[in-house]
């Protein structure tokens, strides 16, 4: 690169370089595909073993969530390791998903002390719609924000609903919220990739 | 009236990494390198340019036993970038009429 160029030069220069830094779309959409169906299986297996066939321990499928938890730790952190850069959408992503797992586990913490079990599922619902529709928000994907306003409008259906289908209710969601998003982010990122071998 | 231009910006290489810079928390020289399509020494002559000004953070750290070196900007590079984009549209058509 020669250092005599001209002013108009220079900010192209400048677009070309923030447009090249700003297009690396570093989200490939495992987790909302890997969490959507986790929580699908165990919401779906709790449904049919504990409602259907009546089964009383139901609710042991869940405990897949920690096999879940401890492949996010090591996609988490392979992802650090390969990451040439760190943009502030990655940060400020990070710190949504911080806050949603805080917020869920306190809620839950709330609710079973409570003894107001009825409203679990619905106040999941709710918060499962807060870091969809900010991660659509950041990342400009309009099937997150859409399908965080789906879990709003399940959550408040759901007060219409009888509590035994409101696992089906946590089925729609994630399917709507993270399975389908997800699956349009790893098309994006995977075509992001492909398009970068070309050249 | 025409504004000068920041000498230590008004250089490709510099202009370059500098608007990569801005638009990203921090970033490895790798990527920078990838990005400019500069030669490894050129970039690190470039880049102490920068950091000697002041206007960008250069840490050494290791990973997988290999040397990685990351860049980042510094309040004073933000403000010293902002002001040669001001200088820069100073010299547009428009804003001198």
């Amino acid at each position: 690169m020669e250092d005599s160029f001209s002013e108009k030069q220079s900010l192209e220069l400048i677009t070309g370089m923030i447009n090249k830094a700003k297009n690396k779309f570093s989200e490939s959409g495992t987790l909302y595909l890997v969490w959507g169906v986790a929580i699908l299986i165990c919401s779906l297996s709790q449904f049919v073993f504990g409602n259907i066939l009546g089964y009383k321990n139901a609710y042991y499928g869940w405990f897949i969530t920690w096999i879940v938890y401890i492949y996010q730790a090591i996609f988490l952190a392979r992802k650090k390791k390969n990451q040439k850069v760190r943009t502030y959408t990655d940060e400020i992503l990070g710190y949504v998903w911080i806050c949603f797992i805080l917020c869920f586990f306190v809620m839950i913490f709330i609710l079973i002390y409570t003894k107001s079990f009825t409203l679990i599922y619905s106040a999941i619902l709710v918060l499962y719609a807060i870091p969809t529709f900010l991660s659509g928000a950041i990342l400009k994907v309009k099937s997150l924000i859409i399908g965080g306003i789906c879990c709003w409008v399940l959550a408040a259906l759901s007060m219409f609903i009888p509590l035994q289908y409101h696992l089906l209710l946590i089925s729609v969601a994630v399917i709507v919220a993270w399975i389908i998003p997800g699956i349009y982010l790893r098309n994006k990122y995977l075509a992001q990739n492909k398009l970068a071998q070309q050249f | 009236m025409f504004k000068d231009l920041d000498p230590i910006l008004h250089s490709q290489l510099r202009l370059a990494a500098m608007s990569i810079l801005i638009s990203v928390k921090e970033a490895e020289f790798t990527f920078i390198k990838e990005q400019t399509n500069a030669t490894a020494g050129n970039l690190s002559v470039q880049l102490n340019k920068l950091k000697d000004a002041g206007y960008i953070d250069i840490t050494k750290q290791f990973k997988n036993n290999y040397p990685l070196t990351v860049c980042k900007i510094t309040d004073r590079g933000i403000f010293a970038f902002e002001e040669y984009v001001k200088a820069l549209r100073s010299y547009m058509p428009e804003n001198n009429k």
